[in-house]
């Protein structure tokens, strides 16, 4: 029989039965995707008419009279957060053995550890598309016309490839699920530590000092740059140098830790 | 060539708070197209030699080889020689049957069209076809055995390893994996399987080592291992504990076991007058009193000193009960 035991082949074999797991529990894809677009509602609700076309003219007038341009980023970068799922998704086959079984055969133990990166990373893609495509439907305008969308998902799927790296990272040497599950807490301190409801500007204190330091803060300021201001290639830069330094760092972690688990005893 | 080749392996686990031996000095020699069984109780150290075997655990000291290739310099060849269905390789739930042979036979280098038609043979081959379309959660205790033993088999593997792989089942289910196993062996695979079955290893190995604490305590085939107690066993029941105690003294080679002594010695039946007489002399009343061929719980008491957990004790086919 004809045999192609290439890395690709592998790879994509892997990747295609992992999909097929996310497919068959959809009802785990959907609290991250529900809160991303509830974020995108509830605060064009609540501060939509604050900080939209009323506050022209204002000193609040940082939306430039479209706030769903201003506070899209922040729902982006929540549906980023569902790579996360990839180091959910490793776990998963460690403690159920599958990662065993797959170590037992003569299989690239990369292809082992990329799949459920590649999942994660469709999964972000998917997230935050479709939070994107919300966003249209209710108003949102790119300064920089629709290519301004493909930046911002651009910027999600690298920070989103961040959380999966860091996530695996943490699943991994935790051991467990709930391990890979607590990196989700990340999200916390790195959305509300950040510009999310007004610019950094107009942080005060200790919050501005904290924002400074988030990534995530230029993540939201360089998708923010294509939504409200238009090319403001400094801004642009810094949040896809903020994205890639976060996602280089944490898959570096990843796969150490992921090195170690490969490892024989 | 030997299919196995095992010589004084060692495996010790060192933390922070212990370090702990799992296997001792284990060797042993397995021959192509045999059942060899490595009996034991749980914590004998079977399941770690398994994984040192199959690559997936690095040995502490001691070599051991796969079809002539050594296990850890030629640790890819060897993965492509054996098949592994250990007690915690895990199978995907949410796949159907026919998803997860036809994901295992294209890992295993299979095009596309021929992993389609291995996975038709290897449902059939375990019975599966019927349930193929079936998500795996759906599937018996016994049917998620013989799928695991199906996906051992994808490449056609010269050995395969097998831990424990009837636990958990209902009889039934571990008759069927059984016949199996053994039509396995008839078509000339070579399998090493572990269990803490004395049924289990009495059907089905061809050979067997008893494994006790990170140690091979004895080797051989099943009725080799019986002889090798010699005659019969000989079981004496007593009234109270007292009368117990005092019968050891008189049967000094006598082992206990729970509320009996047990005693092994050539022409049983005979000699159970002589013994009882000896007893009663020193004041020991016998409540009763049995002979039987040994079988492998005898074996496995005389070399460990204890019982296997949920054996069934003396084979009562042969026994002679003296009241």
């Amino acid at each position: 029989m004809e045999s192609n035991r290439s890395f690709f082949v592998q790879l994509q074999v892997l990747t295609k039965r992992m999909v097929l797991r996310v497919v068959r529990r959809p009802l785990a894809e959907l609290p991250n995707l529900i809160i991303s677009a509830f974020f995108l509602f509830v605060y064009d609700g609540a501060l939509g008419g604050v900080f939209g076309g009323t506050a022209s003219g204002t000193p609040f007038d940082f939306a430039n009279g479209n706030f769903i341009n201003f506070i899209l980023p922040v729902s982006i970068v929540s549906a980023s957060l569902s790579g996360a799922a990839s180091g959910i998704y490793l776990v998963e086959d460690i403690e159920s053995g599958v990662f065993k079984r797959y170590q037992s055969m003569p299989i690239s133990r990369w292809a082992i550890i990329l799949a459920p990166m590649n999942v994660g990373a469709l999964r972000v893609l998917l997230q935050a598309g479709l939070i994107l495509l919300i966003g249209k439907f209710i108003g949102a305008d790119p300064e920089v016309g629709n290519v301004g969308f493909l930046i911002v998902l651009s910027l999600a799927f690298i920070w989103g490839m961040g959380f999966a790296g860091y996530s695996v990272a943490a699943g991994v040497k935790s051991g467990s699920s709930q391990g890979a599950q607590a990196a989700t807490f990340l999200f916390f301190p790195a959305i509300f530590l950040a510009p999310t409801f007004v610019p950094r500007e107009q942080l005060k204190g200790w919050l501005e000092t904290a924002a400074a330091y988030n990534p995530t803060t230029y993540v939201i300021e360089g998708m923010r740059s294509v939504m409200v201001q238009g090319w403001e290639l400094d801004i642009l830069f810094r949040g896809y140098l903020a994205a890639t330094s976060f996602a280089v760092i944490t898959l570096t972690l990843a796969v150490i830790s992921a090195r170690k688990a490969t490892e024989k005893a | 060539m030997l299919a196995v080749d095992v010589k004084n392996i060692k495996k010790t686990f060192v933390t922070k708070q212990e370090t702990v031996e799992a296997v001792k000095d284990v060797s042993f020699q397995v021959e192509q197209g045999e059942i060899f069984g490595l009996l034991g109780p749980n914590g004998a150290g079977k399941s770690t030699t398994i994984l040192m075997l199959t690559t997936l655990l690095s040995i502490t000291k001691g070599e051991a080889s796969i079809l002539g290739l050594d296990i850890v310099t030629k640790d890819k060849e060897v993965r492509e020689k054996i098949g592994v269905a250990l007690q915690d390789t895990g199978i995907d739930n949410l796949l159907t049957g026919k998803e997860l042979f036809f994901t295992t036979c294209r890992l295993w280098g299979y095009s596309k069209k021929d992993s389609e038609k291995r996975t038709m043979e290897l449902l059939e081959l375990v019975g599966l076809t019927e349930a193929a379309d079936r998500r795996v959660k759906t599937y018996s205790g016994g049917m998620k055995r013989r799928l695991d033993l199906g996906l051992s088999l994808v490449h056609s593997p010269d050995i395969l390893f097998l831990d424990e792989p009837t636990t958990g089942l209902d009889p039934g289910s571990r008759r069927v994996l059984w016949e199996e196993i053994k039509r396995l062996r008839d078509n000339g695979v070579t399998i090493i399987l572990t269990t803490q079955y004395l049924e289990e290893a009495d059907e089905l190995a061809d050979r067997l080592a008893i494994i006790d604490e990170g140690l091979v305590v004895a080797e051989g085939t099943s009725d080799e291992l019986k002889a090798s107690i010699g005659g019969d066993v000989i079981t004496f029941s007593f009234e109270n504990d007292s009368d117990l105690k005092n019968a050891k003294n008189v049967l000094n080679d006598a082992i206990e076991d729970k509320d009996q002594l047990r005693i092994t010695v050539e022409n049983g039946a005979a000699k159970i007058p002589s013994f009882i007489n000896d007893l009663n002399k020193n004041g020991i009343i016998v409540s009763s009193v049995s002979a039987s061929k040994p079988t492998l719980d005898d074996v496995f008491l005389e070399v460990t000193g204890y019982r296997l957990e949920g054996s069934a004790g003396s084979d009562s086919s042969n026994e002679l009960e003296v009241k």
